[in-house]
């Protein structure tokens, strides 16, 4: 379950200051595919960071399966999303100079990769229909094969919360639609808690939970319901 | 992630053959230098190993060239307990050869032939060294008779009766480099060679292999006296030898306590002030090099810098993935010591090309350029740390991105 409890973030840009946040409190229960919808520059992202501790907020909390991400020190947010949170991005954001397992391996690489982490990034390239395509590197992919590296990366640690921003937003329309029905297949099968910022609103099924944001305030409330209830 | 790191280094070839050639060079002319230092110490060193007796000369004279004693502190010098032989000798800097002065000398070669000639011609000056030939025969432990060309062609040492003849004993060396106008051919024994206004008969010639003794031209010295204008009361110097060569010290310290103003020198004070003298131009070396080391850093730098403001966004994913800022420190720390591990490794290949190459144009002077392991190491061992100085700041700034911050930066 994550929690998020009044969340407010500001920051500074160029004289003026932004609140790009201003109060969140919204919860996503263990195992949701949810959805953070909301036009450009409404607060989306920075919520996602903050879920994700790429970030602190100003004020409030965000707790995950009751661990308060906001009171942990440095060190123990590293840990956190080492171990507990796995990231899609827009851009794909793979490493070039690494083949696509070891793009996958990335989050082991400091303490050193083990043969049982290596045989698991292997088989969720497999998952993900990469098998034949290990040891290839990213400029040697099409952008949705890299996006599909880029998911096998993200869930490589069994995190309990994916958090994926723009996934489609570089791919086209037929290469989107295949990345989210591996989203769905994947966390169908693992019931993870997935939280995705999108503009695109074809992919949000019914059951799915949305927190939709225009200028830092959640305009549905702090009781999430499925977008088919709205 | 040491894997990671050089693979991040090999996928910009251009720009780290750049950075590397920036701190090779440096590390050239550390491992250069400190061969040609390594070849003088060994070079000195051995010369000076041959000598077995104790040098007496002026207090505060560099060497027996600048010297002058009188000649009567032989008897004091002898009348010292356990001194077995005393020889008087001149030292002195030749005057013009085959009407070759060492200042015309030295110009023709910076002129026509560049500085490494001149410097060449500034080695080769050739040294007068006048023999009380007799005293000398009782010396045990006289360098040049033991260096003389065993080969029939090779004539014989000085004798009593060379006594006021000019004839003269010349290093194989001294007959190449004036060698027969006409027949381009080595001076020989029972040739002639001009000094001064002087002609000289050759008797013998020697060969020491050393660059520091070759260029000794050896006559008796009364006539040594005449041709570089010393009184007959003076000397430049005295060898004295010991009936146990291993008392040198103490005897130095008791000729230095019985005669006022002289230096006594065995071996090893000179080889001490020999090694001084080295460490102060080592020093001086290092301090030059240390500026090109410099040059070679901050190539370093804007390498590491351009390279990780290139990757805000590998950063940022790396952030967001569980590195800490120590991840990425070391990441960044580690390229740039690849860096410097390679750049030692060139500059180690180039120095051996460079000193095997150099070593077969100096063959005959004795000296010998070599590149210890020791040097090796110290060498390879500063490039890395120059490489790890040079990439400490870019890998600070790059740790201390905002992961957030990097992303976007990086996807701009």
């Amino acid at each position: 379950m994550i929690d998020v409890s009044d969340v407010k973030k500001s920051f500074k840009s160029g004289d003026t200051r932004v609140e790009a946040l201003r109060g969140i409190t919204c919860s996503v229960p263990r195992g949701r595919f949810a959805f953070i919808v909301g036009p450009s520059g409404s607060g989306k992202s920075t919520l996602l960071y903050l879920m994700g501790a790429l970030d602190r907020p100003s004020s409030g909390t965000i707790t995950i399966d009751g661990a308060d991400l906001t009171a942990m020190s440095e060190v123990e947010q590293n840990a956190y999303r080492r171990d507990k949170i796995g990231f899609i991005f827009q851009a794909f954001n793979l490493i070039a100079n690494l083949t696509a397992v070891e793009n996958v391996l990335v989050p082991f690489l400091p303490s050193g990769v083990t043969p049982e982490q290596r045989a698991k990034a292997e088989s969720l390239l497999t998952d993900v229909g990469l098998g034949a395509r290990l040891d290839h590197r990213p400029r040697q992919m099409s952008g949705g094969e890299q996006q599909r590296v880029a998911i096998a990366r993200a869930l490589v640690k069994n995190p309990v919360l994916v958090l994926a921003d723009e996934p489609t937003g570089e791919l086209d329309s037929k290469t989107g639609d295949e990345i989210y029905r591996i989203l769905r297949d994947l966390q169908a099968k693992r019931q993870t808690t997935l939280v995705i910022v999108t503009h695109d609103r074809r992919f949000i099924r019914e059951d799915d939970l949305v927190l939709e944001i225009q200028d830092g305030h959640l305009m549905n409330g702090s009781a999430l319901e499925p977008a088919g209830v709205r | 992630m040491w894997k990671f790191a050089w693979r991040n280094l090999a996928t910009r070839p251009l720009r780290t053959i750049l950075a590397l050639v920036g701190l090779s060079i440096p590390i050239l002319g550390v491992l250069g230098l400190f061969s040609l230092s390594g070849g003088l110490r060994s070079l000195v060193g051995d010369t000076l190993s041959r000598i077995q007796g104790v040098v007496v000369l002026r207090e505060g004279q560099p060497s027996p060239v600048f010297s002058d004693l009188p000649a009567d502190l032989e008897p004091q010098i002898r009348a010292l307990p356990d001194v077995t032989a005393v020889a008087g000798e001149v030292w002195k800097v030749a005057p013009s050869i085959e009407d070759q002065s060492f200042f015309g000398s030295t110009v023709r070669s910076l002129t026509k032939g560049g500085p490494n000639q001149a410097m060449k011609s500034l080695f080769d000056q050739p040294i007068i060294q006048g023999q009380d030939i007799v005293a000398h025969q009782n010396l045990k432990s006289a360098i040049f008779p033991r260096a003389m060309v065993k080969t029939s062609d090779g004539g014989r040492f000085l004798l009593p009766e060379d006594h006021d003849k000019n004839r003269i004993v010349i290093s194989t060396k001294i007959a190449r480099d004036y060698a027969d106008a006409k027949t381009g051919e080595p001076k020989k024994v029972g040739d002639t060679l001009k000094i001064g206004e002087e002609t000289f008969e050759i008797v013998g010639l020697y060969n020491t292999g050393s660059m520091l003794l070759d260029v000794i031209i050896i006559m008796d010295i009364d006539t040594a006296r005449r041709v570089v204008k010393v009184p007959k009361t003076s000397v430049s110097s005295f060898y004295v030898e010991a009936s146990d060569p291993s008392q040198n010290e103490k005897l130095s310290e008791l000729i230095e306590s019985k005669l006022e103003g002289v230096d006594a020198r065995g071996v090893n004070e000179i080889l001490a002030n020999f090694g001084d003298l080295m460490n102060q131009l080592d020093l001086f070396l290092l301090a030059t090099v240390a500026l090109a080391l410099l040059v070679g850093v901050v190539g370093i730098i804007n390498t590491m810098l351009m390279s990780t403001t290139e990757r805000f966004a590998e950063f940022g994913v790396l952030r967001t993935n569980g590195w800490s800022r120590s991840n990425v420190l070391t990441l960044v720390t580690a390229e740039s010591a690849y860096l410097g591990l390679l750049a030692g490794l060139v500059g180690f290949v180039l120095a051996v090309v460079f000193t095997t190459v150099a070593n077969q144009f100096i063959t005959t002077t004795g000296l010998s350029l070599q590149i210890t392991w020791k040097n090796a190491l110290g060498g390879l061992l500063l490039s890395i740390v120059m490489g790890m100085l040079g990439g400490l700041y870019p890998a600070w700034k790059a740790s201390r991105l905002v992961p957030m911050d990097a992303i976007r930066l990086g996807n701009r």
